[in-house]
């Protein structure tokens, strides 16, 4: 069973998509732990979108949530320019906070915080960016 | 988001800023100006209580980042503060967190923000530790 939320890329939508992540990820049997994982996982994808993809120009974003075999894939589409999210490096955390880069941390989370990330740019000339979650 | 401002007496005063609700990309501004506003009231250290604070996102991150290095670059101790900070033994001791909840925890440690910073559980003790 597949459950999909299109709304507009704007701040304000990024609670609708937390919730919608959290009712859609417990119907399909996650655990709290997964849940919360990929709720934060899902957050910061989708505020980069919202933030540096689309840089506050209208759009919008399509989150899908199903699950695979013993994992929970979710999908988030949308019409900005391409940007590959997987080839952000990681910050550098061995340095002094006021010295770290402002950037690449969500992305870090993301990848922190889930079991698989990948990115494909869509025939529409958008992104697809898949995040993957073992149930636990 | 709502922040309940408190002052409390340990050793030191320590301002207390009671956090309700998410830290995300759309209330971490607000966090950032509270706390701004506390050192501008003469505030030296600041305890932040996550008690209520159900996510951190990275821009929640970015806050408390902004806020520690506000409250270290007040330090008068800079020689302390640069040597710690070079050889990581460095944590703040004039911003320190409260009681946050285990998936908070778990992205506060993730990001490495508990290398600079004392995260407490128990309230008398973190007044107490400054």
């Amino acid at each position: 069973m597949e459950h999909t939320l299109d709304v507009a890329a704007e701040l304000k939508n990024l609670a609708v998509i937390r919730h919608f992540i959290e009712d859609s990820a417990k119907r399909l049997g996650a655990g709290l732990n997964t849940i919360e994982d990929l709720i934060q996982a899902v957050d910061e994808s989708a505020a980069n979108i919202i933030l540096h993809g689309y840089k506050g120009r209208s759009g919008k974003i399509v989150v899908e949530i199903r699950k695979e075999g013993s994992a929970l894939v979710v999908c988030l589409r949308d019409q900005a320019r391409p940007f590959d999210p997987t080839r952000v490096p990681p910050p550098d955390l061995t340095l002094p906070l006021e010295e770290r880069r402002l950037g690449g941390l969500g992305v870090y989370l993301t990848r922190q915080l889930t079991d698989g990330m990948s990115h494909r740019v869509t025939s529409e000339g958008g992104n697809e960016l898949t995040l993957r979650k073992k149930i636990r | 988001m709502e922040i309940v401002v408190s002052q409390e007496q340990g050793r030191v005063p320590v301002t207390v800023l009671h956090v309700k609700g998410d830290i995300n990309t759309e209330t971490y501004d607000q966090l950032q100006k509270q706390a701004e506003q506390a050192l501008q009231a003469g505030t030296r250290y600041l305890l932040l209580d996550l008690t209520e604070v159900p996510y951190v996102s990275s821009y929640g991150i970015r806050a408390i980042s902004h806020v520690f290095t506000l409250l270290k670059d007040r330090s008068q101790d800079k020689d302390v503060v640069s040597k710690g900070l070079r050889d990581g033994t460095f944590k703040s001791p004039y911003l320190k967190l409260f009681n946050p909840t285990p998936q908070v925890l778990k992205v506060l440690t993730t990001a490495g923000i508990d290398m600079f910073l004392e995260i407490h559980t128990d309230r008398k003790q973190a007044i107490a530790s400054f």
